[in-house]
C-alpha cells in the first residue's frame, strides 16, 4: 500500500522498480499494489497513469506488454485523506477484498511516500483501524527525513511505535540500496588484503563527496526548510561513512550489520561550538554562467526567499573515537550546483615513509582508493608507476574496476533492491531508530551553531567545488579536497 | 545570445562512448577496449590552425601519454558561443588483441565566451591526474579568462617563438613562473639536444680543463630562432658563471631562415655547434663530427615536455636570464 501514490517518487522510482521486479519474476503471482492519494481516481485510471510512469521512467528495462498486463491486474487505487479515519476503514475493506482476490496471505507492506509531517498520522490511522496487525506480516516503510533534529526524530519513532514494532519499521535510505555501497561490504569483508590496511596506521584521511550539478529544480520551497546538511549528510552520507568505517560484523545478518553501523555512528565525536566553527563550512550558491548558460543563485530560485540562510553546501570534518580510526579525519561534503554530479568515497593512504625517487614531491603522490557510487559505479586504486624510458620518473596511474563493464549485466536500481529486501523481510540496508538518533547526535550541534550565526551567503558560484572556506578547512589539517 | 555547452551532457556522452566502444570491440570478436589515461591534456589553439595536423599531433602523443584530450578551438571575435563534440582515439598495440582508447573532447569557443570555459573544463578534468595546458596561442597569455583555466593546471606549456614580441613574451613567461606556475616552453625544449651536445664536449677532461679559457660566446640566429638563441646564450652564460667563468656573450642575427649556431672561443679552444639539415655538426678545434638531429616537430617537443611534470629549475633560471637579454626585434 503506497501512501502518496500520485506523487513524484511513486511515478519515478517505486512503480518502475516494482515493474522491474515483476519483469524479473521476483514478485509472487498474487502481488498487489494499492495506491492511496487524495485525488479521486478509478483503478483503471491509476493503472493508466502508472503505465505512463513505467514507460517514461524505467531505465534499462524493455517494456513488455504481457508482463505489464499481469502486473497491472494487481494495481488498485483508494482515494482519501490521510487525516481522515474513514480512509483507513475503507482501506481495511479493500485489503480484505484483495486478500481474497489475490491470495496475499495477509502480508502487507505500507509505504509512506508522503509529506514527512503525515507519517505519524498515517501510522496512527493504520493502527487505529487495526491494520498494524493481521494474519500475515505487516511492515511500514518510511522515507527520509526522519525528523528534523534529535527530539523530533525520537518523537516520530515514538508515534510510529504506537502502531508498529521497531522490527516492523523500515526507514529507507536509497543510498544504501546502491550496488556500490553494498559492494563496500563485499570489498572490505570478502577480501583478505584490504582489511589489514583499513585503520589509522595506514589510512591518512577519508573524503566523502556527494555532489550534484543541478540546483533545487523547482523544489526551492522544500529545500529551503531542509538544506544540504539535513538533506544529505544526516542520512545518506553518514550511512555511507558508517559502511566504510564500521567494524566487521560477525555475520551478514541484519541485526549484526546494523549493530556495527550503529556503533560506528555513535563513535563519531560530537562537536563543541568551537569545533563546529573550525570543522564545518556552510555554503550557498550564487548565480553564475555554466558553459555559457546563465544559472540563478539559490536566492533567485522559485520559492526561495531573497535573504534565505539555507545551506546548499555543507562540509564537515568528523573524527571517530575508536581504536581503529582515532585521529583520522573523515571529510564529508555535499552540495547543489557543484562542478559535476558525483558521489565518491576516497580513502587516502599514508605516503611511503621515505621518498627515494625524487626530491620535489612529484613522485610521491599518495595511494588512493576510490569507491565511485554514482554516476559510474566502480572502484579505482591509484598508485605510482615508473614511466617507461630512461630515468626513474614516477607517474600516478589508476587501476579501475567498472561495475557495468566488468559484469556486463544490468545493476538493479536502489529501489528495486530495497523494496525486495523489505518484501522478504531483510532490514540489513534499512536504517534503525538508534542509527537515526546517532546521526542526529552528530548533526544537531552543527545545526545549532549554524542557526545562531547567520552566514554571508552566497559564498560560492554555481559550477564550482564550493566555498573557499571549505578548502581552508582541509588546509588546517594539511589536506586538500580532491576534484572528483 | 550564442550557443552554450552543458558539461553534464559531455560527461554523459563520454560515458556512453565507452559503453559503445566496449560493445563494438566485443562484437568484433575482441576483448573490448582498454581505457587509458595518465592526464588531462587541454590544448588551446586558434581555429585557423590546421585541424588535421593538430589532431594528428595529439593522436601521436596518446600512446606514450594517454590522456583525456580537450581541444579548445578559439574562434576569435563574435557572439558569446560554445559548442562541443566528443569522440575517442583508439589504437591496437603491436602484438595485442585489445584496442587502447583515449577520450577526446573538442570545444569551440569565441573570445567572448572564454570566461565560460572554466566551468566546462573543471568537471571534465580527470580526477587525481595532472592537467597540462598546451597553449598554442600566445595572445591567451594576456587574457584573464585564460589564467582562470591555467590555474587549474599542473603545468602550462607554450611556444614563445610563436609570439610576435620576443622580449614581451619572455618577460610575461618569467612573471608567470615567479607566480609559481609550472611552465614549459617548446623553444626551450628545442634546445635540449643542443645542451646535451655542448655538455658532451666538456665531458672530455682535456676540454673541461680549458673551460676557464672560454672568453667569448657567440650565438647566431636566423628566422624564428631568436628566442631559442636567447635561451641557449643565457644557459651557456649561466652555466659558465656557475664555475666562475664569465665570457662575453654576443647574439647576432644571420640572414638564413631558422639558422642557429653557437661558438665558444678562447685560448686553446674553439667549439662550434650548428645544424646542417637533419644533423648537428660539432666542430672542436677544427675537428668535426656530426650526429642525428631530426627537424623539431610539435609532436617531438611536446612528447618531451609531457614527460617533465615537475618544476625545471634550470629552465626557470635560464628564462629569467633570457628575459633580461631580450630586446624587441623586427620579425
Amino acid at each position: 500500500m503506497i501512501f502518496g501514490a500520485n506523487g513524484d517518487l511513486t511515478k519515478r522510482k517505486l512503480l518502475p522498480a516494482l515493474y522491474r521486479l515483476a519483469y524479473d519474476r521476483r514478485l509472487s503471482a498474487g502481488f498487489a499494489v494499492v495506491g492511496i492519494s487524495r485525488t479521486p481516481m478509478t483503478d483503471e485510471a491509476f493503472r493508466e497513469k502508472m503505465l505512463e510512469a513505467v514507460k517514461e521512467f524505467s531505465e534499462d528495462t524493455t517494456f513488455d506488454a504481457d508482463v505489464w498486463k499481469a502486473f497491472a491486474a494487481g494495481l488498485f487505487y483508494v482515494a482519501g485523506d490521510i487525516g481522515d479515519q474513514a480512509l483507513y476503514q475503507n482501506l481495511a475493506g479493500r485489503l480484505a477484498e484483495i486478500e481474497t482476490l489475490r491470495h496475499t496471505g495477509g502480508n502487507v507492506m505500507f509505504y509512506l511516500s508522503t509529506q514527512p509531517s503525515q507519517y505519524a498520522r498515517a501510522a496512527q490511522g493504520l493502527g487505529g483501524a487495526g491494520l498494524g496487525k493481521g494474519s500475515g506480516w505487516r511492515r511500514l516503510v518510511v522515507e527520509k527525513p526522519f525528523g528534523h533534529d534529535l527530539a523530533s526524530a525520537r518523537e516520530l519513532s515514538d508515534r510510529l511505535h504506537e502502531s508498529f514494532d521497531e522490527s516492523e519499521v523500515y526507514r529507507i535510505d536509497h543510498y544504501l540500496g546502491k550496488e556500490t555501497v553494498q559492494n563496500i561490504l563485499a570489498f572490505r569483508f570478502g577480501n583478505g588484503i584490504f582489511e589489514p590496511l583499513w585503520n589509522r596506521r595506514y589510512v591518512n584521511h577519508v573524503q566523502i563527496t556527494g555532489a550534484e550539478s543541478i540546483g533545487v529544480e523547482g523544489r526551492g520551497a522544500y529545500y529551503q526548510e531542509a538544506g544540504a546538511l539535513d538533506d544529505m549528510i544526516q542520512n545518506h552520507l553518514l550511512q555511507v561513512m558508517a559502511t566504510i568505517a564500521m567494524e566487521p560484523s560477525a555475520t551478514f545478518r541484519a541485526p549484526s550489520v546494523r549493530d556495527e553501523r550503529s556503533k560506528l555512528l555513535r563513535s563519531i565525536r560530537p562537536m563543541t561550538p568551537d569545533e563546529v566553527r573550525q570543522n564545518t563550512v556552510a555554503g550557498q550558491y550564487g548565480p553564475a554562467s555554466i558553459g555559457g548558460k546563465d544559472v540563478p543563485g539559490f536566492r533567485q530560485e522559485t520559492g526561495v526567499g531573497p535573504h534565505s540562510q539555507t545551506n546548499t553546501f555543507a562540509a564537515v570534518t568528523l573524527f571517530v573515537d575508536n581504536w581503529r580510526w582515532a585521529g583520522v579525519p573523515f571529510y564529508i561534503r555535499t552540495g547543489k550546483r557543484l562542478a559535476k554530479r558525483v558521489t565518491e568515497i576516497a580513502i587516502q593512504f599514508n605516503p611511503a615513509p621515505l621518498h627515494i625517487f625524487d626530491h620535489d614531491g612529484a613522485g610521491s603522490a599518495p595511494n588512493l582508493l576510490i569507491v565511485r557510487i554514482q554516476p559510474e559505479e566502480g572502484i579505482s586504486l591509484k598508485f605510482l608507476s615508473k614511466r617507461p624510458g630512461s630515468g626513474m620518473t614516477l607517474r600516478p596511474v589508476s587501476m579501475d574496476f567498472n561495475y557495468g563493464s566488468s559484469f556486463g549485466e544490468r545493476s538493479p536500481s536502489a529501489y528495486e533492491t530495497l523494496l525486495l529486501d523489505a518484501i522478504v523481510g531483510d532490514a540489513t540496508l534499512y536504517t534503525r531508530q538508534d542509527m537515526v538518533e546517532a546521526s542526529w547526535g552528530v548533526v544537531e550541534p552543527i545545526q545549532n551553531v549554524w542557526r545562531e550565526s547567520p552566514a554571508d551567503f552566497p559564498n560560492y558560484a554555481a559550477g564550482t567545488w564550493g566555498p573557499s572556506a571549505s578548502d581552508a578547512m582541509l588546509a588546517r589539517h594539511g589536506h586538500v579536497w580532491r576534484k572528483p | 545570445m550564442g550557443t552554450t555547452v552543458a558539461p553534464e551532457q559531455i560527461l554523459k556522452e563520454l560515458s556512453e562512448l565507452w559503453v559503445d566502444s566496449g560493445k563494438q570491440g566485443q562484437a568484433e570478436g575482441g576483448t573490448g577496449v582498454l581505457r587509458a589515461c595518465s592526464m588531462t591534456l587541454l590544448v588551446m589553439a586558434e581555429a585557423s590552425e590546421d585541424t588535421q595536423s593538430l589532431g594528428e599531433t595529439i593522436a601521436a602523443l596518446m600512446p606514450e601519454h594517454p590522456a583525456r584530450a580537450i581541444l579548445v578551438r578559439l574562434s576569435g571575435a563574435g557572439d558569446r558561443s560554445l559548442t562541443a563534440r566528443v569522440y575517442s582515439q583508439c589504437w591496437m598495440p603491436f602484438g595485442q588483441r585489445r584496442q587502447i582508447c583515449c577520450e577526446q573532447v573538442e570545444i569551440a569557443v569565441s573570445d567572448a565566451a572564454l570566461a565560460d570555459l572554466r566551468s566546462v573544463v573543471l568537471p571534465l578534468t580527470v580526477p587525481d591526474l595532472p592537467m597540462i595546458v598546451w597553449c598554442r596561442s600566445t595572445r591567451l597569455l594576456e587574457m584573464a579568462a585564460f589564467w582562470l583555466i591555467a590555474d587549474m593546471a599542473r603545468k602550462v606549456v607554450l611556444d614563445s617563438a610563436s609570439a610576435p614580441d620576443a622580449a614581451g613574451i619572455l618577460q610575461r613567461a618569467r612573471e608567470v613562473v615567479e607566480r609559481g606556475v609550472m611552465l614549459g616552453d617548446l623553444s626551450w625544449t628545442l634546445m635540449t639536444r643542443w645542451r646535451e651536445m655542448l655538455a658532451q664536449v666538456f665531458e672530455n677532461q682535456q676540454n673541461a680543463a680549458r673551460l676557464s679559457c672560454v672568453s667569448s660566446v657567440g650565438v647566431e640566429w636566423g628566422g624564428s630562432r631568436y628566442i631559442p638563441a636567447l635561451y641557449l646564450g643565457a644557459w651557456i652564460r649561466d652555466s659558465l658563471a656557475a664555475v666562475d667563468v664569465n665570457p662575453a656573450l654576443h647574439l647576432s642575427r644571420a640572414a638564413d631562415e631558422d639558422f642557429l649556431r653557437v661558438r665558444l672561443t678562447g685560448e686553446g679552444i674553439a667549439a662550434v655547434l650548428e645544424r646542417q639539415d637533419d644533423r648537428m655538426v660539432v666542430t672542436l678545434n677544427g675537428q668535426s663530427q656530426c650526429t642525428n638531429l631530426p627537424q623539431p616537430t610539435d609532436y617531438l617537443l611536446m612528447r618531451e615536455e609531457l614527460g617533465i611534470v615537475r618544476h625545471d629549475p634550470v629552465f626557470e633560471k635560464t628564462l629569467a636570464s633570457a628575459a633580461q637579454l631580450a630586446h624587441p626585434i623586427d620579425k
